[in-house]
């Protein structure tokens, strides 16, 4: 075959198959796959009040060191649900303020003394006592330790969560020889706190409207005296305070609701009678110290711990019965 | 003249025959074309919990039905308690794209709580029986462990953890303020409920859900693809199911090597070996060492 013949044959392939794929992607283009839809708005998404706030963090907590210096005993032998580090803001606010601060461990037993020997013998030299969630009850020979202890002067503070836990009871209880009693409600002293008339919900308090980034942390505030100051006090988990005859309310939670009821109301969170404290929560001596205003709360409370007027030697020996052979105690040292 | 008479009478005759047999061949076809279907609903399966995987086929789906061109209405098929927060709002985002091109009807086949009403909310309407279950509007996560494990470097305080547990609950309240806004941009005009209420996170029954808006009507799945039909303007149509990815057979029967009866919350959702934060949103009790004494607590205050 002659070259031209060749070349013109491919030349006419080569066009007719470029107008085939010309026609082709015209076509495409104009009668192709429709185009997407524009994407989907989610005005939820972008709203300015989507992204939720830290809750202010920066407060430190101090303690009034013009006075005498004070004992403060931390009560850890009843299965206490906060740990001396947990504890570390209030420890460090008293220490830094020349307290003294003990950590009560347990006494060491001794055949022949009553349940509670060694603590009252620690209450004894003690001005202050601080007791926060415990596991286990208090005996009757605790109780009346630590209500002459109040009535002697010496300050108490009773911190309470929720309770966690009444279906187990382990109770191995020869006497002498244990100080520890049944499980009741486990994170409140209930039958210390009954003593001053004031008892702990059965529930936490939540709010759904207005929170600390998260319904469990409810604001509370108050006028006077612990209160001073405290409008915004974030307590987590908080349980309610409720009293009777002498004790009177000091932090109230507003428009919250109980968990158990689900009931609407004011709630009060902190309640004192005389020179007892009761607050329905023990994160604000802990983790959310420094939260809102709890720093403000807190160094109330120090305030509180600190400023009493106790009689030395007080709960007597004759209210302990028997002998412990050591106060299990441990003085906690500035570092 | 009576010759050429007759031979134009046969020829007529054969013209007549030969139409006769045309228009034969082709009545099948015309016959086809007047009865054949407007559209297709395509029956979109959203079921068991919502991982990544689970969550990409269904919006692999739904794109599908999107760019088919004879698919002109979809019903999503819901029963499940929800999954992880960010595959649940992948979801929410691919079917309100959907409805934004066709009418889509959700039926709840069993279960549309958390993630899954999540991705059902953007819905024209949401089916429901009686013994269905919708809400549960809310968010969980598990929190970080704070120290870091002896015997491992690392390069930051938050690289084991992620972030501090009061971040966590911050980016916890942000996903639930995202829900709530979320389905209250879908429903707000049919919710009775108030945000308060919804962030309760409660479960209701379908016949409740009606009541409070939370759904809109008592029907079974037939009844949404009737619905979803006419919202298309179809008389007559073809449903296509596209079903969810299936558990493998071993699984089914529980004779899986590493599944033995139910999968747990770490099974299902956690990284293998990797202990991450979990964002979930996700309806029922879940049970993580961390979780296990905090459940326990919320059982026993509310018991």
């Amino acid at each position: 075959m002659q070259p031209r013949k060749v070349a013109r044959a491919i030349g006419v392939i080569a066009v007719v198959a470029a107008v085939v794929v010309a026609a082709a992607y015209a076509g495409g283009l104009i009668l192709g796959a429709p185009t997407q839809a524009a994407a989907p708005d989610a005005p939820a998404y972008d709203t300015n009040e989507l992204v939720a706030e830290p809750i202010e963090d920066d407060g430190s907590i101090t303690a009034p060191a013009d006075g005498d210096s004070k004992t403060v005993v931390i009560d850890m032998s009843h299965g206490n649900g906060v740990s001396e580090n947990a504890l570390q803001p209030l420890v460090d606010a008293l220490v830094a303020a020349d307290h003294e601060v003990r950590m009560y461990a347990g006494g060491s037993m001794s055949i022949g003394a009553e349940p509670g020997a060694a603590f009252n013998e620690t209450l004894r030299s003690a001005d202050a006592l601080v007791v926060a969630s415990p596991a286990t009850t208090y005996s009757s020979n605790e109780v009346a330790g630590v209500e002459a202890f109040a009535d002697a002067g010496g300050r108490v503070l009773l911190a309470a969560e929720p309770p966690t836990t009444t279906s187990t009871t382990s109770t191995v209880s020869i006497p002498g020889l244990t100080s520890s009693g049944t499980v009741t409600a486990a994170g409140q002293p209930t039958n210390l706190a009954a003593t001053f008339g004031i008892s702990f919900g059965n529930g936490y308090l939540y709010d759904m409207a207005e929170n600390a980034n998260n319904f469990q942390s409810v604001y509370a505030g108050g006028d006077d005296g612990v209160a001073n100051g405290v409008e915004n006090a974030v307590l987590t988990d908080a349980t309610p305070v409720t009293t009777s005859g002498d004790a009177s309310s000091v932090l109230t939670a507003s428009d919250v609701s109980l968990s158990s009821t689900r009931d609407e109301a004011s709630y009060t969170v902190a309640a004192r009678n005389g020179d007892v404290l009761a607050v329905g929560d023990t994160d604000f001596l802990t983790s959310s110290a420094t939260e809102g205003d709890n720093d403000v709360l807190l160094s109330n409370v120090a305030a509180f711990l600190v400023t009493g007027d106790k009689q030395p030697g007080i709960p007597a020996s004759s209210q302990s019965g028997g002998q412990s052979s050591g106060t299990g105690t441990t003085p906690v040292m500035a570092t | 003249m009576t010759a050429l008479d007759g031979s134009t009478r046969q020829l007529t005759l054969v013209l007549i025959v030969v139409g006769l047999l045309v228009g034969v061949a082709v009545a099948p076809q015309a016959w086809d074309r007047a009865t054949e279907p407007d559209g297709t609903v395509a029956v979109v399966e959203l079921h068991g919990s919502i991982t990544g995987d689970s969550a990409t086929a269904v919006i692999d789906d739904l794109r599908d039905a999107r760019q088919n061109d004879s698919i002109q209405a979809v019903v999503l098929d819901v029963n499940s308690p929800g999954g992880t927060a960010s595959a649940s709002e992948q979801l929410y985002l691919a079917v309100k794209r959907t409805a934004g091109e066709m009418p889509v009807v959700a039926s709840v086949t069993g279960t549309a709580a958390s993630g899954s009403y999540y991705a059902a909310a953007p819905a024209d309407d949401i089916y429901v029986t009686p013994a269905s279950v919708v809400g549960s509007i809310g968010v969980r996560a598990t929190l970080p462990s704070a120290s870091i494990p002896e015997g491992q470097v690392v390069t930051g305080p938050d690289k084991v953890g992620g972030s501090t547990p009061d971040e966590v609950r911050q980016r916890v309240e942000t996903l639930r303020r995202a829900f709530v806004g979320s389905v209250f941009a879908e429903r707000g005009d049919r919710i009775e409920l108030t945000r308060e209420e919804v962030s309760h996170a409660k479960v209701y029954a379908g016949a409740s859900g009606v009541e409070n808006g939370l759904a809109d009507e008592i029907g079974g799945v037939d009844t949404a693809i009737g619905a979803a039909a006419d919202d298309a303007g179809l008389s007559n149509y073809d449903v296509v199911r596209m079903e969810a990815p299936q558990p493998s057979v071993l699984a089914q029967l529980g004779l899986s090597a590493d599944t033995t009866g139910d999968a747990t919350t770490e099974q299902t959702f956690e990284y293998r070996g990797v202990d991450t934060v979990q964002y979930l949103m996700l309806h029922g009790t879940i049970t993580t060492d961390t979780a296990r004494n905090a459940t326990e607590v919320t059982a026993n205050a509310t018991a």
